[in-house]
């Protein structure tokens, strides 16, 4: 790059070894002599000040430690589109200069260099010159389909008026730009399916009610952006927002997720189908991996590939089943009941688990005996049995604690000893204090009692 | 027309050749069904008028205008698998005779798939195959997609190898064969069955690929996001190599490479046929367009063991043939600049009697992605197929895992059964040290 500074210079996106810059200033810097260029890199702390040297401020940066001098003899201006393209395909002995028209063939479609009349599928990025201006682009891409602008340096503003250019426009690549999403694009974008905005770490959620309404928006890539929560307050609990209609995938990975209720709130989200959250502070837990996976498929409904995986229709009763057994007793702490028809819910209990209410419905509410985890000892699993003599009305009731794996041969034989009857002569049952009057028969020896769900206070009638 | 026969053994086999033929219906614009769309014939009469060589003649047969058939059969010993491809996708694109299966599986033992279950079915085979042969015009060669752990994938494929070699003695036969990873086991015979296909295959397979079910789970699960990958994105990954390496066959390039030309630059001597795949760029769907890769970096990166679709330590061994692929937009002078620079590094050390051991290949059309899929789509891409020494580790392994089972004589019985001898099995572990002191030969300096 030649030492002459013209003011058209302030602006440009430049590089030095690998390092992105803009310049923000041109002139000359008392003492030292000659011309300096006063850039304000993209790493903030890759610079020595932030635009004032020994008192005068030539330049402001954003971050105390962003700016630099150069020299221009330095930096890497970068070139334009056409000679990129022609300092690649066009070999030296084959350049012909045939008056204004060059065709250049990439691949095997020709590329017209007049006129940007050209059908490109890709512009090669951090080569890429915005005029400062208001000036448009010469020409419409028409045939658009695929833009990235990724590291470029790009404003909203400007990424709106690019897309004014490209009607068609289906997939936008804006990575690493310091985006700050300013306004509502109201014309345009309205074609895009696929819009990445990853490592734009000024994005936040406020932000992205802006392009809520972007009509055919199906993906969305948020890596990187450093958002913690998300809420839509156009729809309450349990109801589906109007925003991002038809967003199918999410891509939600190194971010700063901790809590649940980020999930809640996608599930208001109508045609989302897919997401990925990899790396998250909630999702980071090595050995709980498996519940939260699990939990998040009870969280969002309509939910079928979480991180890239197809979430199986077993994996979703799995996961929904053990959802409802395992806030159950917060539910019914809550106000919840057997009798939906009588719930009434706490308000806390439905911000934290909005589709409980619809799990209920699926698969029934939960029942006590789900609910009840006791520590798997061995006294624990006994279960406390009366017996009663219905023949015998003088015998005392006795109280036994059995394992409910015990066969029913076994408690006979345990009877036998205890009566002094032989073993032959025993006839059991059982009636539970849950269903009075009923009486079941435990006839089949080899089994044990849980087999014929005997429980904890049940009563064994002994007859002979 | 230089046809090619793509021949899909036991579950492993179908299972990638699903995938397989669902990437080339894609790379030409072909329906589910076998129908090609309107603005893609336009394409296709242009191609054929411009360019009688590279067509996707040589993979599907037009059978009417517009209507697609590969050139393909499928075998398995029991219909489960099959079976899911009668009712899947593509039902409609194979003919129902491409899809052999019989009722009884081989049990992951290569003595039913080679003996007593094979020899009922293999006449069907091969008469299936003479048929599908007789409608090329002039037949190149075969694609064998089978595992070597399994019992219709062992078995079988070795009846067939020598089967084919006794008809089409002249014709090539390159296998994509999926070796049985380090630790993550699909069958416990696994090393009985690899040992011995092994043996009776490698005298009849001009030349095999191989990629490993761990290190493809690795990339997936690692470089592309994929929280627990299923055989489906495994396979996805293996077939972007597969698809690589017979795009000079379906596609036109500035430097086309073809079957015959591959053997002629990766194999050395006859039995060092097992050259590894290596794969680049990875970069994961929702990454896509964030690093700019250029030739260099590709290129570099295939040298590196994480791009690899086999487990083995390349920088233990020495190189004595690479062929690089490029796919997409490159351009020969960065090519040649990115393997200049390969050449003039410490690492990537090549034997003393091969001295000059890359061989170039270019072709046009970049490497197409699956919807919905796990890898982002990229402009340039290189698929790399390596002949290095560094591989006798995987067949140390395999023997080992052998011998501990042998000296027990462990699970014996079920190949005895069936009708084989122990006097194989010697064979088959004497074969395998022989391969592997080939290696060790090849490595060594003059």
């Amino acid at each position: 790059m030649s030492d002459t500074l013209t003011l058209d210079v302030i602006g440009r996106r430049v590089e030095v070894n690998g390092e992105h810059a803009t310049v923000r200033f041109a002139g000359v810097v008392p003492p030292v002599a000659g011309p300096w260029l006063g850039v304000e890199w993209d790493n903030p702390e890759r610079g020595k000040h932030d635009g004032s040297h020994e008192g005068t401020v030539y330049f402001k940066c954003r971050h105390p430690t962003g700016g630099s001098f150069i020299r221009p003899k330095k930096v890497n201006f970068g070139i334009d589109f056409l000679t990129a393209v022609k300092n690649r395909y066009v070999l030296e002995d084959e350049l012909e200069e045939d008056g204004k028209e060059q065709i250049v063939t990439i691949g095997n479609k020709p590329v017209e260099t007049i006129g940007f009349d050209s059908i490109m599928k890709q512009q090669s990025e951090n080569k890429l010159k915005f005029p400062s201006g208001s000036a448009p682009l010469t020409g419409t891409f028409s045939a658009l389909k695929v833009l990235v602008l990724n590291r470029t340096g790009i404003t909203w503003a400007e990424v709106l008026r690019c897309a004014a250019e490209c009607p068609g426009l289906e997939e936008l690549y804006l990575e690493s730009n310091e985006i700050f999403i300013s306004e509502r694009p109201t014309d345009v974008l309205q074609t895009i399916k696929l819009l990445d905005l990853s490592s734009n770490q000024l994005i936040d959620e406020n932000q992205l009610f802006l392009i809520a309404h972007l009509p055919r928006l199906e993906q969305l890539i948020l890596s990187d952006i450093g958002i913690s929560s998300i809420h839509f307050p156009d729809a309450g609990i349990g109801c589906k927002t109007s925003m991002f209609p038809s967003l199918r995938y999410l891509v939600v990975n190194d971010n700063q997720i901790s809590q649940w209720s980020f999930f809640n709130e996608l599930d208001k989200l109508p045609s989302l189908r897919a997401l990925s959250c990899l790396r998250n502070p909630l999702t980071k837990d090595d050995k709980d991996t498996q519940t939260t996976r699990q939990l998040i498929i009870a969280k969002i409904g309509q939910l079928k590939t979480l991180n890239k995986c197809e979430i199986l229709p077993e994996e979703r009763w799995g996961a929904e089943l053990d959802y409802r057994r395992a806030f159950g007793n917060e539910w019914k702490k809550a106000g919840g009941h057997q009798d939906l028809d009588k719930n009434r819910l706490s308000e806390e209990f439905l911000m934290a688990h909005p589709r409980y209410q619809f799990l209920c419905l699926k698969y029934g509410a939960p029942e006590d005996g789900e609910l009840k985890r006791q520590p798997l000892m061995l006294k624990n699993q006994l279960l406390t049995l009366k017996i009663k003599y219905p023949h015998q009305l003088d015998q005392k009731v006795l109280e036994k604690q059995l394992p409910g794996s015990m066969t029913i041969q076994k408690v006979k034989g345990l009877l036998s000893r205890l009566l002094k009857v032989p073993v032959s002569d025993l006839l059991l049952s059982y009636e539970s204090p849950e269903k009075p009057g009923r009486e079941i028969e435990l006839e089949n020896d080899l089994k044990s009692l849980q087999f014929y769900s005997v429980e904890n206070g049940d009563c064994l009638l002994v007859r002979w | 027309m230089r046809e090619c026969l793509s021949i899909h053994i036991g579950q492993a086999g179908i299972q990638i050749g699903d995938a397989c033929w669902e990437l080339y219906c894609l790379e030409h614009g072909i329906q589910p069904d076998g129908v090609v769309l309107d603005s893609h014939q336009n394409q296709l009469e242009n191609a054929k008028t411009e360019h009688t060589n590279a067509s996707f003649d040589t993979f599907f047969r037009e059978i009417r205008a517009g209507k697609h058939v590969p050139r393909a059969l499928f075998v398995d010993l029991e219909p489960t698998v099959i079976d899911g491809i009668r009712t899947g996708e593509r039902r409609s694109l194979f003919h129902p005779e491409q899809l052999l299966s019989r009722k009884e599986d081989a049990a992951s033992n290569y003595a039913r798939g080679r003996y007593s279950v094979g020899s009922e079915v293999i006449d069907l085979v091969l008469e299936r195959t003479r048929k599908l042969a007789k409608q090329c015009g002039e037949l190149q060669g075969f694609l064998i997609f089978r595992s070597f752990g399994g019992g219709t994938g062992s078995g079988f494929t070795s009846l067939l190898m020598e089967r084919l070699t006794g008809e089409y003695s002249k014709k090539t036969k390159l296998e994509f064969s999926v070796y049985p990873a380090p630790r993550v086991s699909t069958a416990v015979v696994e090393p009985y069955n690899s040992v011995l296909t092994i043996h009776s295959t490698t005298e009849h397979a001009d030349c095999t690929f191989m990629v490993d079910n761990e290190a493809v789970y690795d990339i997936c699960h690692h470089r592309l996001g994929v929280e627990r990958p299923s055989y489906a994105s495994i396979n996805r990954l293996m077939v972007q190599a597969v698809s690589s390496i017979t795009a000079p066959l379906r596609f036109e390039g500035p430097l086309n490479v073809d079957l015959i030309e591959f053997q002629t630059n990766l194999v050395p001597y006859p039995r060092i046929h097992f050259p590894i795949t290596t794969f680049a760029p990875i970069v994961s769907a929702d990454k896509a367009y964030h690093e700019r890769f250029s030739v260099s970096d590709i290129t570099t990166a295939c040298f590196e063991s994480s791009n690899q679709l086999v487990k083995c330590d390349p920088r233990l061994g020495k190189y004595m043939a690479c062929c690089l692929l490029y796919r997409g937009d490159v351009v020969p002078r960065e090519a040649n600049a990115a393997i200049a620079a390969m050449k003039a590094r410490q690492s990537v050390q090549f034997v003393d009697w091969c001295p000059t051991g890359f061989k170039v290949g270019f072709n046009n059309r970049p490497p197409t992605v699956m919807p919905g899929g796990d890898l982002a789509k990229a402009h340039q891409a290189l698929c790399m197929l390596s002949n290095t020494t560094a591989i006798v580790e995987a067949w140390a392994r395999l023997d080992h895992k052998f011998d501990l089972m042998y000296a027990k004589r462990a699970f014996l019985h079920w190949y005895i059964r069936e009708g084989m001898e122990e006097a194989e099995f010697l064979e088959a572990r004497e074969d395998l040290a022989a391969l592997e002191r080939d290696y060790e030969e090849a490595g060594q300096s003059f």
